[in-house]
């Protein structure tokens, strides 16, 4: 897995909170806090992932560097990182060729789930016709899940939010993630929705098993991992 | 000068001052024509035509027969006060006639001419006509034009008087007329001064009749009044926006602080931790007022498209089922036909989101929510009910208000049925809130999608 990370951004503060956090987390982080350098290094090297920031000097907007890059014909995942919140600029920015957005201000966390699912995704995408993990085993054509042998009823959503864990298993998931990916909306619901939907799919897969999958990764998000 | 050309009272005036003007004058021009000139032309046909009959008769009998009739003319008694004949031989020296001798030898012959000349030894302005005869002669005919002077002259002075009096009566109408302009547009004026100087409560004064002076003031007055009613909407907003910041971030100042003092590193920790949750409820705030002004400036995020309320109710359920499973209430879906509508998926979503989690909030314990879709030729609805406690009837119109809060006791924002509100606005759809005896009916009522 290429850990590779190239940061386009030109707020020094908010760039040495990415690259502090993701050298952490185990990446090679390299600052560019200008559009054309940042360019040149996208297009010259092969990166895990571009995180790029949309309003650069010069009046420079990010969109138009991940446009040049999909021009050269490269497929790195870019992730947008951007001050500008509406939908409206969301949408530009994910048809720009932008494969994930992100509204500042935003918490760590946060970003770290998407960039790990951004650079995992781009590493395994094979389509299988089940997805596994432990004993735990999704057959994607009937849309069933069995646990040691044992079918578990669930619901199509519920089914749908444990694919997408399982697909993204041993990362960490946040909420905004499974709103956004299992339920297809863009918008903060008040209620701790999520949280309650993922107990209710824990007690469902994990009640009466060994080990538990389901983990709730405090103040981040969850994560399904055989390891607790 | 150039101060008064701006005034427009007194171009309105001097505009009418040369209407004044040019109609007296084309009025005393049809009058002069009307009347003496008529007369000038009756005394022209008459010498023209004696003259013509005198002519005829010195060309057939001589110039003695001629002279004759003009002795006989002269003695007749008739036109004695205005008659002029006048027969001047070849050599020039009068032959008979009550001019004086005839001096004048270039005049022109054949048309009206005015002269004054000695008729009968006293001096007289006269209108003649000079005819040379075959012979050389010179026969004059005229006319005392005495009489018609002094018609001309009592029409003229006629004319006169009347000019002036039109005049005045112009400028007077202007002066009266700016003091009247002056006067409504001055009460308008003042209002406004005052309205700068920040005494947003005045109105223009309007006056018993309805002309367009009170017209415009109404629509003024009306105008203010919404303006009013704006600056107070955005006051209260921006108090409340400085309550609903101020608070959280002098608490998370506090915290921050107590922690620095003390130096203790698991107060420090528990500072941030706390601090981070503070400013993420900020944002939240932030967003959701952000969202609120998108949506009430109008400007569509991204183009409409046909939303099926099925999809939206169904999927907005699921998201609440398990919620709603654990806090033991029913939350159960009913959904007539197949209704669309126009609009942005996320939004409307996010509206019927915000009424489901009013609906648990405020719902209470152990409550039925009943989330229902209705299709119509002229509208759709999505509708959240629940049977609860509902909202006291003089409440409901606050309740869309921004910040405004039912129950302080209770987590939120305050915002949520502003959004949906401000949602529905966007969607030409409008939000009501109606007494479901017991609990509280919300109901979207947005317009239909036909694919015609």
């Amino acid at each position: 897995m290429n850990m590779s990370c190239l940061i386009i951004e030109d707020e020094p503060d908010t760039a040495r909170f990415v690259c502090n956090g993701l050298k952490e987390a185990g990446f090679t982080v390299t600052w560019s806090r200008e559009g054309v350098e940042g360019l040149n290094l996208a297009a010259s090297e092969q990166w895990g992932i571009i995180i790029l920031d949309r309003m650069l000097p010069g009046n420079v907007d990010g969109l138009s560097i991940v446009k040049t890059l999909r021009e050269l014909g490269k497929t790195t995942p870019v992730l947008i990182l951007s001050a500008l919140a509406s939908l409206d600029e969301r949408v530009r920015g994910l048809r720009g060729g932008g494969d994930d957005y992100l509204t500042k201000p935003f918490a760590f966390s946060e970003l770290l789930a998407r960039v790990e699912a951004l650079v995992r995704r781009s590493v395994q995408r094979a389509d299988t016709a089940e997805l596994r993990i432990a004993d735990l085993m999704l057959d994607l054509r009937t849309r069933r899940a069995e646990r040691g042998g044992k079918q578990i009823s669930l619901q199509p959503r519920e089914f749908r939010l444990l694919e997408y864990l399982v697909r993204h298993q041993d990362q960490i998931v946040t909420r905004t993630m499974l709103l956004e990916s299992v339920w297809d909306y863009h918008f903060d619901p008040q209620t701790n929705v999520i949280d309650v939907q993922i107990s209710r799919l824990r007690s469902k897969i994990d009640k009466g098993f060994s080990p538990p999958l389901l983990h709730t990764i405090r103040g981040a998000g969850y994560m399904v991992s055989v390891h607790g | 000068m150039v101060r008064l050309w701006k005034s427009v009272a007194f171009r309105l005036a001097v505009f009418c001052g040369v209407l004044v003007i040019g109609s007296v004058t084309i009025f005393s021009a049809i009058f002069y024509f009307g009347t003496i000139r008529v007369l000038i032309q009756d005394v022209d046909r008459k010498i023209t035509s004696i003259s013509q009959r005198l002519s005829d008769k010195f060309e057939t009998q001589g110039v003695e027969a001629l002279r004759t009739e003009i002795d006989a003319m002269l003695s007749d008694k008739i036109d004695v006060e205005t008659e002029i004949y006048y027969l001047g031989g070849i050599d020039g020296r009068k032959i008979t006639g009550n001019l004086s001798d005839w001096k004048e030898l270039s005049s022109p012959l054949d048309r009206s001419i005015d002269r004054n000349v000695i008729r009968d030894g006293n001096p007289s302005s006269a209108r003649l006509l000079l005819h040379q005869l075959p012979n050389g002669g010179l026969l004059i005919v005229g006319r005392d034009m005495k009489d018609i002077n002094e018609i001309t002259y009592l029409v003229w002075r006629t004319i006169g008087i009347g000019c002036v009096a039109a005049l005045m009566l112009a400028i007077g109408g202007t002066i009266l007329f700016r003091y009247l302009l002056e006067r409504r547009v001055g009460a308008i004026r003042k209002t406004v001064e005052e309205i700068e100087a920040g005494k947003l409560d005045k109105r223009i004064p309007i006056s018993g009749v309805e002309d367009e002076f009170a017209r415009l003031s109404r629509e003024m007055n009306r105008m203010l009044d919404r303006i009013e009613y704006l600056m107070d909407g955005v006051r209260h907003v921006s108090n409340t926006i400085a309550h609903n910041l101020r608070t959280p971030l002098s608490r998370i100042r506090g915290h921050l602080d107590e922690a620095l003092r003390t130096a203790d590193a698991s107060r420090l920790a528990g500072a941030a931790e706390f601090s981070i949750g503070q400013i993420d409820g900020l944002i939240t705030v932030f967003d959701k007022l952000l969202q609120i002004a998108e949506s009430e400036s109008g400007i569509r995020r991204q183009p409409f498209t046909t939303v099926a309320l099925r999809e939206v109710v169904t999927n907005v359920v699921e998201l609440y089922d398990a919620i709603a499973e654990e806090k033991g209430i029913a939350l159960v879906t009913n959904i007539e036909g197949d209704p669309k509508t126009l609009g942005d998926k996320d939004l409307l979503a996010s509206a019927l989101a915000n009424l489901i989690d009013n609906a648990f909030k405020y719902g209470g314990r152990s409550v039925t929510i009943s989330v229902r879709a209705t299709p119509g030729a002229e509208t759709v609805s999505m509708i959240v009910q629940d049977d609860g406690p509902g909202i006291p009837p003089e409440e409901r119109s606050k309740v869309t208000q921004r910040f405004y809060r039912l129950d302080q006791n209770m987590p939120g924002t305050g915002l949520g049925l502003s959004i949906v509100d401000a949602i529905a606005h966007l969607h030409g759809a409008s939000l009501g809130l109606e007494d479901a005896s017991p609990g509280l009916l919300a109901r979207l009522v947005l317009p239909p999608f036909t694919s015609q």
